[in-house]
C-alpha cells in the first residue's frame, strides 16, 4: 500500500510537470583520455568506464598513484606522499572496499619532544621552560597546538564557504591576519615554523588556514577514525588501475594538446598523437604548465601564478629506540631546519619508521643540493640533534616533491584572496577539456579531495557525451 | 548566495520544485546514472547498512531523516523533522550543509537543478528491499 502510494505520488508529479521518470538510458558513449593515474584521474576513469565510454590513461612517470606513493623499497613501507584516510573520506574507502584494499587502524606514533630556540624541552616541561616565550596565557599550549587558536574565530560555516568572494576580499596572509587576531609574535613565529598550508606566513592565506581547521575538526569530531592501506597507500591506486578495462600507459608523459570542436589531441613526448572525443586534464597545474597548449593568456597566468606546497622527507629506518636512554619520547617538533621528525613502530616488527618532514621555504636549500648531498646533510643535521641516533638509524630514501616534474609540491597553496576567483577559473571546461586533481576539488583536501575532483569531471564528461 | 536563496525558496514551499517544468533531454543522464556518479560511494540503495559512510537510500520516501536503525547520524540530523518527500530530498543534496548545519553529508559537486530533481525522483523510487 505505501509502495503504490509513494509510486502514485511520484508519477503523478511528473505527469503534472512533465518530468519523465526515466528509467536508466542510452549509455554514454566516446573515447576520453585520461591524463595522470593518480586517484583523480583514476576514479574518473573507471566512472566514465562504467557509464560506457572507451577510457585511455596517459601517466607521465612509471608508476601510478601520482602523489601517493608508498616507499615500497624501504623497510615499513612508509608513505612519502598521501599518508591517512580520514573517517569521512566516503569514497576512498568504499573504493578500497569494494576492490578488495585491505584498510588498518595506523600504528600509533610516538609522542613528541620539542627543539625550540637551541633547546631540548619535552612536552610537560614546556609551559615553564625558558625557550617558551609566549606570553602568558598562551604559554600552555604546545607549539604544534597554537594554530588551534584559530578556531573560534573561523568563519567557515560549510565546506564550501572558502570560495565564498565575500570571505576572499576580506582574506588576509596569516602574519598580518593572526597580528590582528591578537595573536603574540612569537606563536606567529612557532606556527610559521611547520605550516602545512603555505610556504612563508607572509603569503599564507588565513582563509585556507581557517580551511585546514574546519576541516580538522569535522574529522576529528566525528566517531569515526582514521585509516591507511595496510600494505601501503599506493595498492589503491593500484587496484583502481587493475580494475580499469582500458589501457594505461606509463612513462607516457605528454608534450602538446589540440583541440577544435571535434576532438581533441594529445600529443606525447615521443611524437605519438592520440586522439579522443574528451580530455580529463589531472596535471598539477605546475606540470600542465610545461604542456604545449593555446591557453587563454589570463588562464595560463592564473596556472603559473598557483604556487604549490613544499615538503621534503627523509625516510629512515630505526633499528632501536635509541631515545629511551634518555628518557626522550621518540619523535620531535622543531623551529630548526629539520621542522618534524615522525616515528612510529613498524607492526610486527621491533623496528620503526622516523621520516623527517620539511616544511615550505626551509625545503630550499636541500633542494637545491643533488639528491645524495641533501641525504647526507639531513643525517648530519639528525645526529646533531639527537647524537644517540647514530649507529640506531639505517637511511630509506629522500622524497622531495618540489623537484619533482609531474607534482611541483605536494598541494595547491592559494595565495590571499585568490581561491574565489581562481579556484573557478582553473577547474573550467575548456573546450573538450575536463579538468580534475586535488586543486580542483572543494569539499575535500588531499586524497578524498583527488576523488571528489574526479566523480565531478566525470559528470561533466558524461554530459558532454550523453 | 544563489544555492541559499534558493534553498530557501525550496524549503519554505514558495517553489514546489517537483513541479517545476523540465526541459526535455533526449540525451540526460538517468537518474541511476546520476546515483552511480554522485551517490554510490557513500550510500547504497538498499534498506540496509553496509561499510559506507552514508547511511543506505532504499525506501527513503516519506522516511523520516536520521531513522535507519543502526546508523549513527549527527545529533542535528536526528533532531530534524525531515521527511523525504521530492522538494526535500532536492533542498538536501542541493546544499545539505546549509539544509541542517551540523549535519555529516558533504557533498558539492555541482549537479544542475534538473539532475538533482531527476536523482531525487529515482531515489524516491527505490524500494526499501
Amino acid at each position: 500500500m505505501h509502495q503504490l502510494s509513494r509510486r502514485r505520488f511520484i508519477q503523478s508529479v511528473a505527469a503534472m510537470s512533465s518530468l519523465a521518470v526515466t528509467p536508466a538510458r542510452g549509455k554514454v558513449s566516446g573515447r576520453v583520455v585520461v591524463v595522470g593515474a593518480g586517484l583523480s584521474g583514476l576514479n574518473a576513469a573507471l566512472h566514465l568506464e562504467h557509464l560506457g565510454c572507451e577510457v585511455a590513461v596517459l601517466e607521465a612517470r612509471h608508476r601510478v598513484g601520482g602523489r601517493v606513493y608508498t616507499l615500497d623499497h624501504v623497510a615499513g613501507h612508509p608513505e612519502g606522499g598521501g599518508n591517512i584516510f580520514g573517517g569521512s573520506y566516503g569514497r576512498v574507502l568504499h573504493t578500497a572496499q569494494q576492490l578488495g584494499v585491505a584498510l588498518r587502524k595506523p600504528p600509533r606514533g610516538l609522542p613528541s619532544d620539542f627543539y625550540v630556540r637551541g633547546k631540548v624541552i619535552s612536552a610537560s616541561e614546556w609551559p615553564d621552560a625558558p625557550a617558551n616565550q609566549l606570553p602568558a596565557d598562551w604559554r600552555e599550549l604546545l607549539p604544534s597546538r597554537l594554530q588551534g587558536r584559530l578556531q573560534p574565530s573561523n568563519p567557515l560555516l560549510t565546506t564550501r564557504n572558502w570560495l565564498d568572494p565575500a570571505l576572499n576580499t576580506a582574506d588576509q596572509n596569516a602574519l598580518d591576519g593572526m597580528r590582528a587576531l591578537g595573536f603574540p609574535d612569537e606563536a606567529i613565529r612557532l606556527i610559521g615554523a611547520n605550516n602545512s598550508y603555505g610556504n612563508r606566513m607572509a603569503d599564507t592565506s588565513l582563509l585556507s588556514l581557517y580551511r585546514v581547521r574546519a576541516e580538522f575538526s569535522r574529522l576529528t569530531g566525528s566517531q569515526l577514525s582514521f585509516t591507511e592501506a595496510a600494505l601501503g597507500n599506493q595498492r589503491l591506486p593500484e587496484a583502481m588501475a587493475a580494475a580499469l578495462k582500458g589501457q594505461i600507459r606509463l612513462s607516457a608523459p605528454v608534450r602538446r594538446i589540440t583541440q577544435d570542436q571535434s576532438r581533441v589531441s594529445i600529443g606525447l613526448e615521443n611524437g605519438e598523437m592520440i586522439d579522443a572525443d574528451a580530455l580529463v586534464m589531472t596535471a598539477p597545474l605546475p606540470a600542465l604548465s610545461k604542456i604545449e597548449w593555446a591557453i587563454p593568456a589570463e588562464r595560463r597566468r592564473l596556472i603559473e601564478s598557483v604556487e604549490y606546497h613544499k615538503v621534503l622527507q627523509a625516510h629512515l629506518v630505526v633499528e632501536a629506540p635509541y631515545w629511551e636512554k634518555r628518557g626522550q619520547a621518540g619523535s620531535w617538533w622543531t623551529d630548526g631546519p629539520l621542522g618534524r621528525i615522525f616515528v612510529r613502530p613498524i607492526p610486527g616488527t621491533a623496528r620503526y619508521n622516523l621520516t623527517v618532514w620539511i616544511n615550505g621555504d626551509d625545503c630550499d636549500p636541500l633542494d637545491a643540493m643533488p639528491k645524495a648531498d641533501c641525504q647526507a646533510e639531513i643525517v648530519k643535521q639528525l645526529y646533531s640533534l639527537v647524537p644517540d641516533a647514530k649507529g640506531a638509524v639505517t637511511i630509506g630514501d629522500v622524497v622531495r616533491w618540489s623537484t619533482d616534474p609531474y607534482a611541483g609540491g605536494v598541494w595547491s597553496l592559494w595565495r590571499p584572496g585568490q581561491a574565489a576567483q581562481a579556484h573557478s577559473a582553473l577547474r573550467a571546461p575548456l573546450g573538450r577539456t575536463y579538468f580534475a586533481g586535488e586543486h580542483t576539488a572543494i569539499s575535500y583536501r588531499g586524497m578524498e579531495g583527488a576523488m571528489e575532483s574526479g566523480e565531478r569531471a566525470a559528470l561533466e564528461v558524461a554530459r558532454s557525451l550523453s | 548566495m544563489t544555492h541559499r536563496i534558493m534553498l530557501r525558496a525550496l524549503v519554505t514551499g514558495a517553489v514546489v520544485v517537483a513541479l517545476l517544468p523540465l526541459p526535455s533531454f533526449a540525451d540526460e543522464l538517468s537518474g541511476e546514472a546520476l546515483y552511480g556518479l554522485a551517490c554510490a560511494a557513500c550510500h547504497n540503495a538498499s534498506a540496509h547498512v553496509d561499510h559506507r559512510v552514508g547511511p543506505p537510500l532504499g525506501g527513503l520516501y516519506q522516511r523520516k531523516a536520521g531513522s535507519v536503525e543502526g546508523y549513527e547520524y549527527s545529533a542535528a540530523l536526528e533532531a530534524s523533522t525531515i521527511r523525504w518527500t521530492p522538494a526535500e530530498l532536492t533542498g538536501w543534496i542541493l546544499d545539505s550543509e546549509q539544509r541542517v548545519p551540523g549535519s555529516r553529508m558533504v557533498y558539492n559537486n555541482q549537479l544542475t537543478i534538473e539532475e538533482i530533481q531527476r536523482l531525487a525522483a529515482w531515489l524516491l523510487d527505490e524500494p526499501a528491499s
